[in-house]
């Protein structure tokens, strides 16, 4: 039942949807082709979910398949568990990502832990709506993911764009392992592209090349990948930049492929700097591409404080486009 | 990210110090990063085509930061230094004030930039080992004059060093003893000219025309005309009355005063007569503007001005280029055949050999030979290396053959 | 027998149970109760055999047993059919052993060994056979509970007549996880059914200090019954399960039933319980629910007492032997620590044993999992 390999035919027809919509699409498709697909999470039946993903689910999937749980993260999570070991597929929705501490321990100790120890698969989706840039607070403005790869057993999975938001929540659907789909707030309506209508998986563990050039590498996944691709527009360089797409486990052959052409690297994330994705992916290029290269690899994140409220301070703390073009000057003329 | 304070700012810039220089190299520095400097004080020593030039400082105050190396070439505009105006005579050093703060290591070398021509990065190092590059010769654009990537990559390109060639045997008995000698680093001018022979042998077909010229008759003109010249202060030469035979035969054949673009041939309307001048290290060719207009006289004073200038240094970078033709004359150490190489973007070079008492024959009025007697007569050699692309052999030998005429008859016409 | 909830508990006082030894009326046969009596033995001598190799220096870690609470694992699990699943607990020994684990993989697991059922990636009582349809437990507590719970809405969803079981103890009844687990069971009348071990302490926490009312008065609030009864007494528990189970199949919700019993041994046999009242020992002493259960045996069913001491003998056996070739079996090769973080490909669970009488006269076979 693993994910088959992501086909985007020429021929095939696509949709034009925003981030949001791709997966709300993407959600609809899998549970009217499996049934054993449901929905848990706060608000998602008759409210259709507070950002709306799960609108018209009620009324097409019914209430036994759309469960609008209690205000319970442990409980929701292990109660995924339980009903996943039993042959169900659930997708787990937390209000918003920063409530995952509250449904921590189930998702760390019982269900990523499950199938090392006892050969049990728990294949449920546990979707993440993260980031800030709206005055949402230290509560409603968090990247956790790094929590998460910590944690072995579970795949964490953060896609930039619609059509990979459709195909990666699929894959993860269909995946016996449980996975963290980090779904970026910002993105939800300002990222729009071509997705492909019907059936689309994108592979869970690559990469994509999302511009192409040979003077430096900005890697980077979720929201800090539109910034880059707009950076290296403004900035006319050949920057390249790679969307990792998935987090856990990182497509390390191309970072390492990406560092070989280019020698220089900028990793970007909207996560706190500490011990997030930077710095494994650093990790990494310092360990399997040393003798590649021509300069040190930096990282642009937020720094390790919470997200604040008041706009110019949380504009001040968010990487911005400026920051980015910056990074990117100074790492060229290195 | 650390800020840069916001101070003001002298920028001192590569000058374009000719009409068509590109770019120049830094000689040395007279100024170090501290000093403090006046305006107008000169900051440092640059070269551009043979010519050395010094740069002046745009203003006073004190030099922040050196950004090019002596012996690095950079195009024309480069930064090659900042001056801090702000900063009073006798005021710190900007580095000796403030004890650099641990978390500012986030900008990369940004602000005291230090040499870095010696930084390696680890790509370049294991590029340059691959390919068996002396990082040292390789100029370095990154910050501090680093050796980017992608400069190695570029030196690689446009042919580098030579691999490294691998023995077939890697070990032998015999051990050669070492041969005594000494190095001499070659100065920019020698790089440069052998830069430019090299390049105009690899550029033209060259082939070299020699024809004997008997200048009994300019012998005599000039002993005429020496002291009346002299009176006015100018030193005619057997080379004035060889320049002024060679531009009025460049004006009968245009296409020995062209240049090769492409696929085209352009002639040029004016003679620029470039006149090769020896230095103590080297040469120089100055060039006689619109050589066409002058006279013997006027010929005779430019080329011993320009001479004279071109041994002191005195020249201007517009003075040596923009030449069609060149002449050269060695022969007064006494060497009677040459083959010298095009001044390229030329098509043609005359060599002016040496002036030696030999016998001839010299032809008497009879069509059989009879009244032929053997005189001697003051003979030399116009060699004359051209350009097969341009022209063939017998237009050099008309070319040549015209000035011989001119010469060996001089006085005759006038 | 009807099923009383218990009276309010004070603090302070000592509960009584309210339901007394009795029969079970015709819903177990002789051989059943045999077979009880049988998996009580097991767990009680696996448990003693356990802790001697603990003492041996053969496990590694600590070592935990639920000696004197064996009537409430057996008692309970002895209901369930071969499809319904369980979360089973580090006091509930028997309860592996009713759906078909054999001592000696029980201690081989504790051991360390590749023949434990985990095969070293988990030690003492944190297993589960998925071939029988048991999830192992965490060390977090009562995190199983809303596990159980979601089994139980798998089957919901399904309308399938299964029943999920979980354990916990009542210290973990004060844990946010059991209110939620609780709760969305209640709201969704799962068909799940949870045994709370009452055994008075948690680790050396007494009850009063655990809660201010009884556990089970809770259940009303969550709006399902629950019901108290002698932890001691195998077939009261059984009975107890029993109607949950049937309840639950019948599409009624969960229950809660709460099971009165004493821990006679340490928390983890590293704690001497120095905390304990002596007459506390002596009470719960005289009531030891195997020989409870093996005085009715004799007493009202007939049973000779050759015929009770041949049932221990050939647990004693059984065990002996698992001894044997659990020390027999090796320490897993060290290449396989980092194997098996993910899974490739989705299984099953498959159906567990089920000794009861009624399972087997229902089907010729024991029911194999259609999926």
């Amino acid at each position: 039942m693993s994910p088959a390999e992501a086909t985007l035919d020429d021929a095939r027809e696509t949709e034009d949807l925003t981030y949001l919509e791709a997966i709300s699409s993407g959600l609809r498709e899998e549970m009217r082709a499996d049934e054993t697909v449901i929905c848990l999470g706060q608000d998602i039946a008759a409210f259709g979910g507070a950002f709306k993903v799960t609108d018209g689910f009620l009324e097409e999937f019914g209430p036994e398949r759309v469960i609008d749980a209690p205000l319970a993260e442990n409980m929701i999570l292990g109660a995924a568990t339980g009903a996943a070991i039993e042959g169900m597929k659930p997708v787990c929705e937390m209000q918003f990502a920063d409530f995952i501490a509250c449904g921590f321990d189930q998702l760390v100790n019982v269900a990523a832990k499950m199938h090392y120890r006892q050969g049990i698969a728990v294949p449920i989706v546990v979707r993440l709506p993260s980031g800030g840039g709206f005055s949402g607070g230290p509560f409603h403005s968090q990247n956790p993911e790094a929590w998460f790869l910590q944690s072995p057993g579970l795949k964490v999975v953060a896609p930039a764009t619609a059509a990979d938001a459709k195909g990666l929540l699929a894959s993860a659907i269909r995946d016996p392992n449980p996975v963290c789909f980090l779904e970026h707030k910002g993105l939800y309506r300002h990222v729009r592209g071509e997705v492909p209508a019907g059936e689309h998986l994108v592979p869970i563990g690559e990469a994509r090349i999302a511009r192409e050039g040979g003077e430096m590498t900005v890697i980077a996944y979720g929201s800090t990948v539109q910034l880059a691709l707009e950076a290296a527009e403004q900035l006319d360089e050949e920057i390249e930049v790679l969307d990792l797409r998935t987090l856990a486990p990182l497509d390390a052959d191309a970072i390492v492929a990406s560092v070989e052409r280019t020698g220089k690297v900028l990793v970007a994330h909207e996560a706190t700097r500490s011990c997030g994705v930077g710095a494994e992916v650093a990790a990494l290029i310092g360990e399997r591409c040393f003798e590649l290269l021509d300069a040190p690899v930096r990282r642009l994140t937020a720094p390790d404080v919470p997200i604040p409220f008041s706009p110019p301070l949380e504009q001040a703390v968010l990487p911005q486009l400026e920051q980015m073009k910056e990074a990117c000057r100074e790492l060229i003329a290195y | 990210m650390s800020s840069s304070p916001t101070r003001e700012v002298l920028e001192v810039a590569m000058p374009q110090m000719g009409v068509s220089v590109a770019e120049g190299t830094i000689v040395e520095w007279l100024k170090r990063p501290g000093d403090w400097v006046e305006s107008d004080e000169v900051l440092c020593v640059v070269t551009t085509d043979k010519v050395d030039v010094e740069i002046p400082s745009p203003g006073a105050g004190r030099l922040e930061r050196i950004l090019v190396e002596p012996g690095v070439t950079v195009a024309v505009g480069t930064l090659l230094a900042e001056i801090d105006d702000n900063a009073r005579p006798g005021e710190p050093h900007r580095e000796e004030e403030t004890a650099p703060e641990p978390d500012a290591a986030d900008a990369i070398g940004a602000e005291a930039a230090p040499d870095r021509s010696r930084f390696y990065s680890p790509v370049v190092r294991r590029i340059a080992e691959e390919h068996g590059v002396d990082l040292e010769r390789v100029e370095g654009s990154g910050v501090g004059g680093r050796i980017r990537k992608t400069d190695l990559l570029g030196y690689i390109e446009d042919g580098g060093d030579a691999p490294v060639e691998r023995p077939l045997h890697t070990e032998s008995p015999y051990v050669p003893e070492p041969q005594q000698g000494r190095r001499e680093p070659m100065s920019p001018m020698r790089q440069a000219i052998a830069r430019h022979m090299v390049e105009s042998r690899r550029t033209s077909a060259h082939c070299t025309t020699v024809t004997e010229v008997d200048l009994g008759a300019v012998v005599g003109a000039r002993a005429g005309l020496r002291d009346e010249m002299a009176a006015r202060g100018v030193a005619l030469t057997y080379l004035a009355f060889v320049a002024e035979a060679t531009v009025a035969a460049l004006r009968r054949h245009p296409t020995l005063n062209s240049s090769i673009e492409g696929d085209e041939i352009v002639h040029h309307d004016d003679v620029n007569l470039g006149i090769a001048v020896a230095l103590e290290a080297g040469l120089i060719v100055p060039v006689i503007e619109r050589a066409q207009r002058l006279s013997l006289e006027g010929l005779a004073a430019a080329i011993e001005d320009l001479a004279a200038r071109g041994r002191a240094g005195e020249l201007s970078p517009d003075e040596v280029s923009g030449g069609t033709f060149t002449i050269t004359n060695p022969g007064r150490f006494g060497s009677v055949l040459a083959t010298p190489i095009i001044n390229q973007p030329e098509v043609a070079i005359l060599d002016l050999e040496a002036v030696v008492k030999r016998p001839v024959v010299v032809e008497g009025r009879g069509d059989d030979g009879s009244g032929d007697a053997i005189a001697i007569r003051p003979m030399t050699n116009l060699c004359m290396s051209w350009d097969h692309r341009a022209l063939d052999g017998i237009e050099a030998a008309r070319f040549l053959g015209e000035i011989k005429e001119s010469l060996e008859a001089w006085g005759a016409r006038r | 027998m009807k099923l009383e909830t218990a009276s309010p508990a004070r603090n302070g006082s000592r509960e009584r149970p309210d339901r007394k030894l009795g029969d079970s009326g015709d819903h177990l046969t002789r051989e059943d109760r045999a077979l009880l009596l049988r998996y009580m033995l097991l767990m009680r001598l696996s448990e003693e055999r356990g802790l001697t190799l603990y003492k041996q220096g053969k496990v590694p870690g600590s070592f935990y047993d639920g000696c004197g609470q064996e009537a409430i694992s057996v008692g309970a699990s002895f209901v369930l059919g071969p499809r319904d699943r369980m979360c089973i607990l580090h006091r509930d020994l028997g309860a592996h052993f009713v759906r078909g684990v054999t001592p000696e993989r029980y201690l081989a697991n504790y051991m360390g060994r590749s023949g434990g059922v985990t095969g070293g990636k988990d030690g003492n009582m944190h297993f589960g056979d998925p071939g029988l349809g048991c999830v192992g437990m965490v060390s977090m507590l009562p995190d199983m509970a809303p596990v159980a719970a979601g089994m139980a809405l798998a089957f919901k969803l399904r309308s399938e007549p299964r029943v999920a079981m979980t354990f916990f103890g009542e210290g973990s009844t004060a844990n946010g996880q059991w209110h939620e687990a609780m709760n969305f069971a209640g709201v969704h009348k799962l068909p799940v059914v949870y045994i709370l071990e009452n055994n008075r302490f948690a680790y050396s926490t007494p009850t009063e200090l655990e809660y201010a009312v009884d556990p089970v008065e809770r259940a009303s609030g969550y709006g399902f019954p629950g019901v108290s009864v002698d932890g001691n007494d195998v077939e009261a528990v059984f009975e107890a399960a029993r109607e949950a189970a049937d309840r639950a199949r019948a599409g009624e919700g969960p229950t809660l039933i709460e099971c009165h019993t004493m821990r006679m041994h340490g928390h983890g046999a590293h704690d001497d319980m120095s905390y304990v009242p002596p007459e506390l020992f002596d009470e719960w002493g005289s009531r030891d629910p195997i020989e409870l259960h093996r005085a009715r045996l004799a007493a009202d069913h007939g049973f000779a007492g050759e015929e009770l001491d041949e049932i221990r003998a050939d647990c004693e056996r059984v065990v002996a032997e698992a001894v044997e070739r659990a020390l027999e079996s090796e320490m897993p090769d060290p290449a396989i620590a980092c194997e098996g973080v993910f899974a490739e490909r989705l299984e099953p669970l498959g159906d567990g044993e089920a000794p009861w009488s009624r399972w087997r006269e229902r089907d010729a076979a024991p029911e194999r999992s259609a999926a």
